[in-house]
């Protein structure tokens, strides 16, 4: 498998990297090349959420899709969503919600919903969120504490 | 909802917590296991040599491991890889490792494996078609054989007014934990180190101990933050595997399953097929004859601890004067049975109460009031001959009947409303050891135990410490230690944490409490209490700051420390009635009585949940917003089971449905409002009469789910999950 080199800006920072091969995954790319490793990985078949990162905005799947594919893109994860006032705001809402546990999920919810609130705002339906949220697996809060965060983050956007 | 913030809530937020799957250090190889390529067999040969000539590839198999395993013995009825005999689908056959992951997938490739395949047998009713007759326990089979009997169960059933026999089957359920089981070793000199994401840091260390034949003392087992638990990353499962690759390679080995090998070799729930019997006299039940068979896939002979545990349940805590219950524990070609948040209970109580209310239905009863005629009763016994103690069962039926019946009147056309009811014993296990600190700074809780989601140890220990002490809850710390370092606790399972963890905690500060005591010359109780900043030792009128009633030889090494012990509180059952086989006595008596309204779709069967209400008998509440979140997990969790969830191993030994795409768990969207209620006042063994409340809210789930689906549409379901064919057929046979 041939190799080449990549650019990317990940939460901000533009982080080169070098002989990338072709068919690497960007989520191996970002917990093991930059030592991102809140993007987690669970089933690498894209049906639980976990490795949930933003692609220019966009909630984005990253097991499945390759490093060469977003060359050029801006690339948030978990490790950057504070720093995004939106995702600041979504951080907080999960906290006092209490809407974690084990935490493993926990990330590709922050991001893919960061990602929604920031697209749409406070005209997103509190429905049409939840249902864009419903790819994301979680095993232990049994998703109400999650709902409660997500309508919770809503009303926080100024 | 919290009050307080999980103290783990900002690292997990930020992405900053290391789960097993996030291990690295420098100069690792990444391993990968082989696993045999059919369900049973004789294996003729396993050829690693191509795999060892890729660069960089170290490869480990059975030939291999007396070279690198410790002197000791080395427990023969576990070998860690299959040596002649393939005894259930994809067992590990070799490890490798590699520089990369890739090139260790290509070593596994390159393996090649000589296997004679034999017919697997998977299905317990093709190996017992009907029940068993008498010499079957000692078929090889039969791992497990547990048999009592109580009072004349014949003359019973003889002159019975109504006779009510019921066949029910379960399906095999998995954990789900969305991280996948992983760890990274290291092997030193003489020391075998581990760290790895586990329920229980000392239960692997036993089982190294016993799988390499090293003594416990050279082995040290680290935890890391744990991607959820449910009872499947319990016992060791790849520390072996990667120890041995340590120490063959002399480099930091990382070993992770991908999610597929999860399902393919996760010990979980296995299949069962369950016959209920009863005899009703007056309108009471008279006698029960309880049978079961259940899949424990290749758990040794003899090791079987689900059977004589989980056939109590299936006469629940009803009064039962005559009964007679007769279990196999069956093995197939499957892997072994594992612990799945509440063993096999919901599986029980889903057959029991599903039957009950078939009994009810028959003998013109109202199956809520039916269940509340039959109930144990405070200071009464069990059908196993225990007394009766903290039993608040009847009080959240009591409530439990009180939702339904305002439900029932609510509901439109075409929804129906049940109950359903589970018992279980919380705070259980081989007891355990803590060691609290106290600081001018605040109280530090010493644990090997990590943290798997529950919020018990991060949130229940502290909150017992806090309680006892009088300290605030963020003055109190836990600080994590690995196996050399922190003090003996056999694990986070069997809802025993806050309930048998608690208590050593809860002994260590009161211990700690006494010292200062005596230091202070108190007569009276001594509280902690923070005043401007500092903390101060207060009893009656006289208080001091901490910081002067510590030495200074206390000072430089951390603080004042204490120790605490639990060894739980251990039951008895009645021998007298064991004609074969090992029981298990309850430590507490614990419950939930659970509501659900759902809509059936007569057309596809399809069941959607529109509300649901869950009442907790949890002793006392220790942190209400964590004990909350348990009663909404684990009825989502229930849900999966009792709707969607079934790993489906095929005649061949396959598993069909080795993903989250097939094996479908709850989703967001699919979750119903749930309202939760504590019934307090019926006190356990944990601190202050705390029960564990991980496990028993999932209980009822199935039950509750099946009997709503019989009031809404009149589908009498027998078989787990209810799948809309499922519903769908039983609506045909009407």
């Amino acid at each position: 498998m041939s190799a080449s080199s990549v650019r990317l800006t990940v939460n901000g920072a533009p982080s080169p990297l070098a002989e990338v091969p072709h068919d690497e995954r960007l989520l191996d790319s970002l917990r093991w090349r930059l030592g991102l490793k809140g993007t987690k990985e669970g089933c690498r078949t894209g049906n639980c959420g976990a490795c949930t990162v933003l692609v220019d905005g966009a909630s984005t799947l990253s097991c499945l899709t390759l490093t060469h594919e977003v060359e050029g893109a801006a690339v948030t994860t978990v490790e950057g969503v504070a720093d995004d006032p939106v995702g600041a705001r979504v951080r907080a809402a999960f906290a006092d919600a209490g809407a974690l546990q084990c935490g493993y999920c926990t990330p590709g919810f922050l991001v893919a919903l960061t990602g929604l609130l920031r697209e749409e705002g406070r005209a997103a339906p509190v429905e049409e969120l939840l249902e864009e949220l419903a790819s994301n697996l979680c095993r232990c809060t049994g998703y109400s504490a999650i709902a409660r965060a997500v309508k919770d983050a809503r009303e926080r956007l100024p | 909802m919290s009050a307080v913030r999980r103290p783990d809530a900002d690292l997990k937020l930020a992405g900053q917590a290391t789960y097993g799957t996030d291990l690295d250090a420098p100069g690792m190889l990444w391993a990968a296991l082989v696993l045999a390529p059919g369900p049973r067999g004789r294996l003729r040969s396993v050829d690693l040599s191509a795999a060892r000539a890729l660069p960089g590839v170290v490869a480990v198999g059975a030939s291999d491991v007396p070279a690198l395993a410790g002197r000791g013995e080395r427990d023969a009825e576990r070998p860690l890889f299959a040596d002649a005999q393939v005894v259930y689908p994809n067992q590990p056959l070799a490890a490798v490792a590699a520089p990369t992951l890739e090139r260790a997938r290509a070593a596994v490739r390159a393996v090649r494996v000589d296997l004679a395949a034999e017919p697997a047998v998977t299905d317990l009713e093709a190996i017992f078609p009907e029940w068993p007759g008498s010499g079957a326990a000692s078929s090889p089979h039969v791992a497990a054989h547990v048999h009592a009997r109580r009072g004349d169960v014949d003359a019973a059933f003889g002159s019975a007014d109504r006779v009510v026999r019921e066949t029910y089957r379960t399906a095999s359920v998995h954990q789900v934990a969305l991280e996948p089981h992983a760890c990274l070793a290291e092997a030193d000199g003489t020391t075998w180190r581990v760290r790895t994401s586990t329920q229980s840091p000392f239960g692997v260390r036993e089982d190294l101990s016993s799988l390499l034949g090293v003594p416990e003392s050279s082995i040290v087992v680290d935890g890391t933050w744990v991607g959820g638990g449910f009872g499947g990353k319990g016992a060791s499962f790849l520390e072996p595997y990667a120890l041995l690759l340590a120490r063959a390679s002399g480099r930091p080995v990382k070993l992770a399953l991908t999610y597929r090998e999860e399902f393919l070799l996760g010990r979980t729930t296995l299949p069962s097929v369950i016959r209920l019997d009863t005899a009703v006299a007056g309108g009471r039940i008279a006698a029960r004859r309880v049978r079961l068979l259940l899949d424990v896939g290749t758990s040794l002979p003899g090791r079987d601890f689900a059977t004589g545990y989980s056939i109590g349940f299936l006469l629940g805590p009803y009064q039962t004067p005559a009964f007679e219950v007769e279990g196999y524990a069956v093995r197939t070609n499957k892997p072994a049975f594992g612990p799945h948040r509440a063993p096999f209970a919901p599986q029980c109580a889903f057959a029991l109460e599903s039957h009950l209310e078939e009994v009810a239905h028959q003998v013109g009863a109202d199956p809520g009031q039916f269940r509340a005629d039959h109930l144990w009763v405070e200071g009464g016994t069990t059908a196993m001959g225990q007394p009766v103690a903290g039993f608040g069962i009847p009080a959240a039926l009591a409530q439990a009947r009180a939702t339904a019946a305002r439900w029932r009147a609510e509901a439109p056309a075409g929804h129906g409303v049940g109950i359903g009811l589970g018992f279980w014993s919380t705070g259980a296990g081989a007891g355990g050891e803590t060691r609290v600190v106290l600081s001018e700074r605040g109280l530090t809780i010493l644990e090997g135990e990590r943290e798997i989601g529950s919020g018990s140890v991060v949130v229940g220990l502290a909150a017992v410490a806090a309680e006892r002490t009088g300290l605030p809850r963020e003055r109190v710390h836990v600080e994590y230690g690995d196996t050399a370092r922190a003090p003996f606790d056999s694990g986070v399972y069997g809802s025993r944490t806050v309930a048998a963890l608690g208590g050593a905690v809860d002994e260590a500060c009161r211990s700690l409490l006494a010292t200062l005591a005596q230091r202070l010359g108190a007569t009276v109780p001594v509280r902690l209490e923070v005043d401007a900043e500092q903390l101060v030792a207060v009893a009656g009128s006289s208080h001091r700051p901490v910081s002067e009633l510590l030495t200074p030889e206390e000072l430089r090494a951390g603080g004042l420390s204490a120790d605490g012990k639990h060894y739980g509180r251990s039951g008895a059952i009645d021998e007298s009635i064991v004609l074969d086989g090992t029981f298990y006595a309850f430590t507490d008596f614990s419950g939930a009585v659970h509501v659900a309204e759902v809509a059936v779709d007569v057309e596809t069967g399809g069941v959607t949940v529109v509300r649901y209400a869950a009442f907790q008998d949890v002793g006392r509440t220790v942190d209400r917003a964590s004990a909350h979140a348990q009663v909404e997990g684990a009825v989502v969790m229930g849900l999966g089971t009792a709707l969607t969830e079934e790993a489906i191993w095929r005649d061949d030994g396959r598993l069909a449905n080795p993903g989250l795409l097939d094996y479908r768990i709850p989703t967001l969207t699919e979750v119903p409002p749930i309202e939760v209620t504590f019934v307090e006042g019926y006190p356990g063994a944990g601190p202050s009469g705390a029960k564990g409340i991980g496990e028993p809210p999932i209980i009822p789930v199935p039950a509750t789910i099946a009997a709503a689906v019989r009031a809404a549409s009149g589908a009498h379901v027998t078989d787990l999950p209810l799948t809309g064919e499922r519903v769908a057929r039983a609506l045909k046979r009407g």
